[in-house]
């Protein structure tokens, strides 16, 4: 997220004896020069790294996605019929499909409902915030295999701690990983637990809102709710999209939570898009298959992603816009 | 965090988002490329090996004697975690950069189908070997299409352990080779009780493929390399096997096990006293001879109308991409020979796939166990081992399986509905 500011033209130097020599003239091009070749400079391990390990396998995959291929033996073009297949025939992939939008949209608005709420919360002035801050982010910093083993152990049927307490209010839980109308819901819950990332954004936008807003609605009377929703809120509007399109990503991307928790089960009830284009790809060894997946899943994403953008002029505010 | 502070342009998102969403696309890793440098006149070498540390120990110890037999080679050993294994040599072979040798198991066939494995058997003949002679029925593990692409390596049969203790308590007589269906059955009711299972488990496949397979049964038709699933053989057995577990209440089902803790399975149970039998391979007998909270043995897998058992084990390829296959060949040949295979069991390994090791005092009476454990389980079992249906397209096919039984393992559906369902899958995916 760097941007290069533009720098306001360097104060002319006070002329000192007479004329002004024209080398001081050329100053102005000689420091942008600096700056474009700083800006190459600093962004070049990004567009090395992006055009060597990137670009070239984006574009090799564009054209397996129209082939068979194995990745041993040298790739049978088939034409559309990867794409046919996947769209018309594959089961599974339809599965996949549903369960991911199913996670996504669950799982990104509840997740950055969390993030709002515990950030409010966390920037209010009370005892130990900075423990809480710290306790809330934790979750973020536990890794992931790590975090399956502990919700395998709290999703257990009975002797699950979230069962346990289910039962005290007299609820009979469900078997949760094992059972396919449970498995996405555990799924959500496990990645609304690390919700605490997108909380250390908002907590340090929530910092940069002027607090003369917050006086003058003191002084016009408005309450700590109304406070929230008509200054807090529309301030963190950008902050909230970013999190929203990282969301999206996120979710349509997850995989490690699947992979390692319920390997897709049952009968892929739980199998996202990721993790089945894992393992047709390095499972099953069907490469040609896999791009096909994996360019339709950014078409998907893609898609989603200019939704957000187009729908955001109705809500984001931005500070730099003059609104009427 | 300074720029994220309400100072988010549309243009900088779009900027990062362009580069995160071309993130999904790419998983292509890297295949490192370790090809030793060559000093003059010798032959360079890669073989690849899944497993950890005691796994590496005893790879390398074992290719120190091949470079003491072959001085003018130098082979390097890349061990790789089991779960990267497969992955990992497929973008070595992709890139160019495959190994001489390999490991191989259950997913050989999809090299050897893809041509990615060299046919082995003029280099056996000229070395005039016989595998079945020394290594038995697993010998036939290795072959596809009626050639070898594999020299068993390690391969050891699938065992029942057993709480001795308990058995003794409860006057009950060691499992024999010649304990049926229902023997294991009444023996596991025994056994039964106060939150304790009499037996472990039947829901990974070298369980109920034993239970099919003794059955007559078979997942793949060998003659005809269709799926065969759905046969009254395999539908008795899988029955068999569910009653266990719903019926009987002599196994714990997946809910039980989860339960018991993340993680647990029947070797974790057994270790710790809650199930009283478990069907596993060679690598539990190490740690529980560590242990003193159970006291236990080994014995032979019960029998049904035939003898069957599943092993466990690998065989060594020699890749495609070797640029010396007949002296690849020579490694492998000296690397399953008596002295070759040595330090597998000597450094508590694994079952070493020759025979004549299998019987060997070495093997039998081994330094690094202590106590008194029936090794002679594995020589006895050895001849009982089936062929396991290790077609090309083995990881679908298991997946296919885990994916058509969820519902049958939690005891929702029965095991002709399930087998009709699964056999319809399995179709859909070999392609013999």
């Amino acid at each position: 997220m760097t941007t290069l500011q533009q720098k306001t033209p360097v104060p002319a130097a006070e002329p000192k004896q007479g004329a002004i020599p024209p080398k001081l003239k050329a100053r102005p091009s000689s420091m942008r020069r600096k700056e474009a070749r700083f800006f190459w400079l600093f962004i070049s391990p990004w567009i090395i790294g992006f055009v060597v390990f990137l670009l070239g396998p984006m574009l090799a995959s564009v054209y397996l996605s129209f082939t068979d291929w194995d990745s041993f033996t040298d790739p049978n073009w088939v034409g559309v019929a990867n794409y046919v297949r996947l769209l018309t025939e594959d089961e599974v992939f339809h599965k996949s499909l549903w369960n991911t939008f199913y996670f996504a949209f669950f799982s990104v608005p509840l997740g950055m409902a969390i993030a709002l709420w515990l950030a409010a919360l966390l920037n209010k002035k009370m005892r130990a915030r900075k423990i809480f801050r710290t306790l809330v982010y934790l979750p973020h910093l536990v890794p992931i295999v790590a975090v399956a083993l502990i919700f395998q152990m709290i999703l257990a049927p009975d002797a699950g701690p979230l069962n346990r307490v289910l039962a005290v209010f007299g609820i009979d839980g469900p078997a949760w990983l094992f059972d396919s109308e449970w498995v996405k819901p555990a799924i959500i819950l496990l990645s609304l637990w690390q919700a605490g990332g997108a909380t250390v954004l908002l907590l340090a936008g929530m910092k940069g809102i002027p607090q003369e807003f917050y006086e003058a609605a003191e002084i016009d009377g408005a309450s700590s709710v109304r406070q929230f929703w008509s200054i807090t809120f529309p301030q963190l509007t950008p902050i909230i999209f970013f999190n929203l399109i990282m969301g999206i990503i996120g979710a349509f991307q997850v995989f490690a939570q699947v992979y390692i928790l319920t390997q897709g089960g049952p009968d892929n009830a739980s199998q996202m898009v990721v993790p089945l284009l894992f393992s047709e790809a390095f499972r099953n060894y069907h490469m040609g298959y896999a791009s096909a997946i994996s360019w339709l899943l950014f078409l998907i994403v893609m898609a989603l992603t200019v939704v957000a953008f187009v729908t955001s002029r109705k809500w984001v505010f931005y500070e730099t816009e003059v609104k009427n | 965090m300074k720029l994220l502070e309400t100072n988010v342009s549309r243009r900088n998102v779009l900027a990062g988002l362009g580069a995160t969403a071309v993130g999904i696309i790419t998983l292509t890793a890297c295949g490192g490329s370790n090809s030793a440098s060559s000093s003059s006149g010798a032959k360079d070498f890669v073989m690849t090996v899944w497993g950890g540390d005691p796994d590496k120990a005893a790879y390398q110890a074992r290719l120190d004697l091949a470079k003491a037999k072959y001085p003018d080679y130098n082979i390097t050993l890349q061990i790789i975690p089991n779960k990267d294994y497969a992955q990992k040599v497929q973008t070595m072979i992709s890139g160019g950069t495959g190994p001489d040798i390999m490991q191989v198991a259950e997913d050989a066939n999809a090299y050897s189908s893809k041509n990615q494995l060299l046919p082995l058997d003029d280099y056996i003949s000229k070395a005039s070997l016989d595998l079945s002679a020394t290594f038995g029925p697993v010998a036939e593990n290795w072959k596809y299409k009626d050639k070898t692409y594999a020299v068993p390596d390690r391969a050891g049969a699938m065992i029942l352990y057993y709480n001795k203790g308990e058995f003794e308590k409860k006057g009950l007589k060691a499992p024999t080779a010649d304990w049926t269906w229902d023997d294991l059955l009444s023996t596991a009711k025994e056994l039964t009780g106060d939150g304790v299972f009499g037996f472990g488990g039947t829901e990974w496949w070298p369980i109920w493929m034993s239970f099919a397979y003794q059955n007559g049964g078979q997942v793949i038709d060998a003659s005809s390399g269709k799926p065969s699933v759905n046969t009254p053989e395999v539908v008795e057995a899988l029955q068999f096997c569910q009653d266990l577990i719903f019926k009987h209440k002599v196994v714990p089902s997946k809910v039980d096990y989860a339960n018991m803790g993340a993680g647990v399975g029947g070797d974790a149970a057994f270790a710790s006293g809650k199930v009283m039998m478990n069907s596993t391979g060679f690598w539990n007998i190490g740690s529980l001879a560590k242990q003193d909270k159970i006291t236990w043995d080994v014995a032979p897998v019960w029998r049904g109308k035939e003898k069957a058992i599943s092993a466990f084990g690998s065989g060594l390829a020699v890749s495609r991409s070797s640029k010396n296959p007949a002296d690849a060949f020579k490694i492998i040949q000296f690397m399953t020979s008596a002295e070759g295979q040595q330090p597998i069991l000597q450094l508590g390994q694994d079952v070493p796939a020759r025979q004549d090791l299998q019987k060997s005092q070495d093997f039998l009476k081994p330094s690094w166990l202590k106590g008194d454990v029936n090794m002679q389980v594995f020589p006895d079992s050895t001849p009982s081992i089936f062929k396991p249906p290790f077609i090309p397209e083995w990881n679908e096919m298991q997946k296919a399986i885990t994916d058509a039984m969820a519902d049958f393992w939690l005891g929702k559906s029965d095991a002709k509905t399930t087998t009709d369902d699964l056999q319809k899958r399995l179709d859909s995916i070999v392609k013999a």
